[in-house]
């Protein structure tokens, strides 16, 4: 019987401070032993517990695509007892990875779809994942237009800047990058999520949205993009209740008969619909 | 059907213990609560119901999953499965319900709980009918009885001065393996037979449609006022045979650790509070209805059976005397109407 | 009994009534021999759901920090005193209270049923002329009420309200002096006995909460126990020493505040007695600071009180 609790040695190779603001950290970890690696089979969407031995373990949406073979990444705000310890740590500290848990983006239902991508301050780690997947070579040609819609405070807070820079040059991605408010230096767009979203007005023809961000602009973007047509079904949504085991018995991230952990985190508005609001 | 004679029982889990690791009721203060035992005379048989159920000896209130050790450039881990073979000795039906109860959560469709699991297989389960169910009891509403033999490896039933034993599974005839026993007379089965039928149970709840019901009520306003005098303790939830909630931590000094698991309760604010301060189930009504909803509700959709076996301890335990029995009555009388947030 | 049922039926259909309050506090048949159970009644018609007894164990006090409404209380002794704690505390806004102070005599202990009747169920029980009669299958015993009375309540100095706007029902009389000879012997064991108690009696505590729950002061916003920066004790129950610790800090923070009502005992699922404890800090801060808890309003906490105050 293979032990879901045990984490696999991964080795902190790097601890990056992603944001202006010193909260978020991007952290990547190197796999210890070949075999790990290759058991280690994750898709966009999926998350994994990090284990920081002797302070404990705390789940986190897997950043890397498996498109970037050799390590993980993850972005990580500093909220409590794991996050903080782990923003403290000295690259070359091994930490513990359980995983890849919870469900993915629904890729095949993707194949052959438009895409568009709405993420908000730093809950952009999964849909990092994800457009990094979209854009390998290996896949674009599977999936139709893609574009990216990105809100942050200010420009500052903005998370992978310098991959940002780069889909910004390409001809394959449509990325619109949006700060709060006005801000010296800052030639992009000004303004929230949903009201962002409306101007640039993607197509929900043959088109899936892809939607994660904090409640307040999930809560005014889903009209906007019911207003343009997406239908609950190509709503697609990541939930982040609080969790432990990650395997589904520990019972705290349960919305309705349904657990975040295992047969989350992602669902789609329909799903979603269907169930109480406890999230 | 065989037969055991009172004064052999001692000496039958005195053999058991060569062998196994025996929990059975023993008198612990003013109550009974199952306890590995080192001699056959330890054992209480004259119960009602433990305190808390045996679920603790499969799925302990604090267990350790694994401990580590930091080398250099690298981690030890070593697993702490249990592999001990175990004997619950004279656990009521409701109990062993429990155990099955719990099977599905930690063998559900995606993961194996390895901990659980192991012991659950190492451990054989002997049954003591309940020849005076409480008034708290409720097994028979569903679908248990103070002698059901579901879940059990061996039934056994009180005749007075012998047991009547009932092999249910090949691992219960393993445990009885030179012992020898005679096969009951028909005197014997007879007398069973009566120690059955006087077992009556006092109480019965209605669970008629309580599932519908509670399809189309969450946002019913009835959960305002149904907890209002719940204290949000656990001792509902720790007495449950079939609460299996539980939290993960690290316990650790210098170089060395161990994470363990404690059980917690969905009634503590803590437990789905997120780290940025949203809490989907900020106040004690939303704690209440969850409770009763992953009782009544989720448990039946994912597994087609109520998380509840009857046994009545959330009733006893209770310090406010919140009754289950009440609460569920109380939502069986709502007009149903269309659930709306 | 039956009178101070009728009174306070009466008192709380007229508040309801008047618009005084929105909502009355007390206590209900409960659904267990002997045992009535915390009630909330909103409606005048809903009054006769309200009743006295001596199964009235809880301490309402719990249920009124923080009320957004206008609300009706009915109040024992003990119940009064934690009010008057939690007033001074600014959990309750006075202004906001009624307290139907009732004079009590004394609760019946149910471990101390369980304990006389040795493994047979209790399945009626009823209180007549200072005798409790208890019914169970083949057989009845009518036992002295003071031998079936929780030890808090034989013990209790103030079982008539301190502070009420309505007092309902005759005072009863008062003992005259504070009796702590439970916690003198306990006291007298040596360190190593009192050690071997505490982990015999908290090797059974599965942390429940039960205690803190219960009780009308632990209100802390979060728990020292719940805390995990810095997390100061462990939260799994493999080491009793853990279990001990968080009831000796519980203890500790009710210094000066503890009215010794025992609902922390009586809320313990697992028979725990929680009230040596409890009790000693109760006789510490008397003897230290000459303070008893939830007597006066207008009597300082001694941990808040400027030094110079404190006698």
């Amino acid at each position: 019987m293979k032990n879901p609790y045990l984490p696999l040695p991964m080795r902190l190779v790097k601890n990056f401070i992603e944001t202006e603001d010193n909260l978020i950290h991007t952290f990547t970890l190197e796999f210890l032993r070949e075999e790990d690696e290759k058991s280690f089979q994750y898709l966009p969407g999926q998350f994994a517990e990090v284990s920081v031995f002797g302070t404990g373990e705390a789940p986190f949406g897997i950043a890397s695509s498996p498109t970037e073979p050799g390590h993980l990444k993850f972005s990580v705000a500093k909220v409590g007892v794991v996050t903080t310890t782990l923003h403290q740590l000295p690259e070359g500290t091994i930490l513990g990875v359980r995983g890849p848990l919870g469900n993915n983006y629904p890729l095949e239902e993707f194949k052959g779809k438009n895409l568009v991508v709405i993420g908000g301050g730093f809950a952009f780690t999964t849909l990092r994942s994800l457009i990094t997947y979209i854009l390998h070579p290996e896949h674009r040609g599977d999936y139709g237009d893609l574009t990216v819609i990105y809100g942050a405070r200010n420009p500052g807070l903005l998370l992978y800047k310098e991959e940002l820079a780069e889909w910004e040059k390409r001809s394959d991605i449509n990325l619109v990058c949006t700060i709060d408010r006005p801000v010296e230096g800052w030639n992009g767009r000004v303004g929230f999520v949903p009201a962002v979203t409306k101007e640039v007005a993607p197509s929900a023809n043959n088109a899936y949205a892809v939607i994660c961000g904090p409640p307040v602009m999930i809560k005014f973007t889903m009209p906007v993009l019911e207003e343009l047509g997406f239908p609950p079904e190509r709503i697609i949504m990541s939930l982040e209740n609080r969790m432990k085991c990650g395997i589904g018995m520990c019972g705290r991230c349960n919305v309705g008969n349904k657990y975040v952990c295992k047969d989350g985190p992602v669902f789609t508005r329909a799903q979603l619909n269907q169930l109480p609001n406890e999230y | 059907m065989l037969i055991l004679n009172q004064d052999q029982l001692a000496n039958w889990l005195n053999q058991l213990i060569d062998t196994y690791k025996v929990f059975a009721p023993v008198k612990d203060g003013d109550h009974y609560t199952f306890k590995e035992i080192s001699s056959g005379n330890q054992v209480t048989l004259n119960y009602t119901n433990t305190k808390v159920p045996p679920k603790e000896v499969l799925f302990p209130r604090s267990e350790k999953l694994f401990c580590y050790r930091h080398e250099n450039e690298g981690i030890q881990l070593e697993e702490k499965i249990d592999e001990s073979k175990k004997v619950i000795f004279g656990l009521r039906p409701c109990d062993a319900k429990g155990f099955l109860l719990l099977d599905n959560v930690f063998n559900n469709d995606k993961y194996q709980d390895p901990y659980y699991l192991n012991r659950r297989k190492n451990t054989v389960l002997v049954g003591l009918g309940c020849n005076q169910p409480a008034t708290t009891c409720f097994c028979t509403s569903l679908g248990g009885g103070p002698f059901a033999s579901e879940g059990l490896d061996i039934l056994l039933v009180d005749i007075g001065n012998r047991y009547v034993v009932e092999v249910v599974t090949e691992k219960g005839q393993e445990l009885l393996s030179g012992l020898n026993l005679p096969a009951a007379e028909p005197e014997a089965q007879e007398a069973a037979r009566r120690v059955k039928e006087g077992a009556a149970l006092s109480t019965c709840i209605n669970l008629d449609g309580l599932k519908a019901k509670l399809d189309v009520i969450f946002y019913d306003p009835i959960w305002d006022l149904i907890h209002e005098k719940c204290l949000g303790c656990a001792a509902c939830t720790y007495s449950c045979p079939t609460c299996h909630c539980f939290d993960i931590v690290d316990e650790a000094e210098g170089k060395e650790g161990c994470r363990i698991r404690n059980w917690d309760a969905c009634m503590f604010p803590l437990f789905t509070l997120h780290g940025s301060g949203h809490n989907p189930r900020p106040t004690g009504k939303e704690r209440f209805r969850q409770r009763v909803m992953h009782k009544f509700k989720y448990f039946v959709d994912n597994f087609n059976a109520v998380a509840c076996v009857g046994c009545g301890r959330c009733i006893i335990n209770c310090p406010v005397n919140l009754d289950i029995r009440e609460v569920l009555a109380e939502i069986q009388g709502l007009e149903v109407r269309s659930d709306k947030q | 009994m039956d009178d101070i049922t009728r009174a306070i039926q009466e008192t709380a259909k007229n508040l309801l009534l008047n618009k005084e309050v929105d909502v009355v506090v007390g206590f209900a048949r409960g659904s267990l021999p002997l045992r009535n159970t915390p009630c909330f009644v909103r409606q005048p018609d809903d009054v006769q759901k309200l009743i006295w007894g001596y199964g009235c164990e809880n301490n309402l006090a719990n249920y009124l920090r923080k009320r957004p409404e206008k609300i009706a209380v009915i109040a024992k002794g003990c119940d009064t005193r934690s009010i008057v704690e939690l007033i001074k505390e600014n959990q309750i806004d006075r202004n906001k209270l009624v307290i139907i102070g009732v004079p009590c005599q004394g609760m019946i202990d149910r471990k101390k049923i369980t304990r006389l009747l040795a493994g047979r169920e209790l399945l009626e029980g009823e209180v007549k002329d200072g005798q409790v009669i208890l019914k169970g299958r083949e057989f009845r015993e009518i036992i002295p009420l003071n031998q079936l009375l929780y030890d808090t309540c034989l013990n209790c100095q103030h079982p008539n309200p301190v502070l009420s706007d309505i007092l309902i029902g005759e005072p009863v009389p008062v003992k005259e002096n504070a009796c702590f000879t439970d916690v003198e012997e306990f006291e007298a064991k040596t360190p190593a006995e009192k050690w071997a108690y505490f982990q015999e009696e908290l090797s059974r505590c599965i942390r429940c909460y039960a205690c803190r729950q219960a009780c009308p002061m632990c209100y802390c916003e979060e728990c020292f126990a719940d805390c995990s920066m810095p997390q100061w004790l462990s939260k799994s129950s493999l080491n009793t020493q853990d279990n001990i610790f968080f009831q000796a800090v519980r203890v500790l923070h009710l210094a000066g505040r503890c009215v010794d009502c025992g609902a922390c005992d009586r809320a313990c699922p697992m028979g725990i007695n929680l009230r040596t404890l409890t009790r000693k800090m109760v006789k510490d801060v008397q003897e230290l600071f000459g303070y008893t808890a939830g007597i006066r309003l207008d009597q300082k906490p001694p941990l808040a009180a400027p030094i110079s105050t404190i006698n």
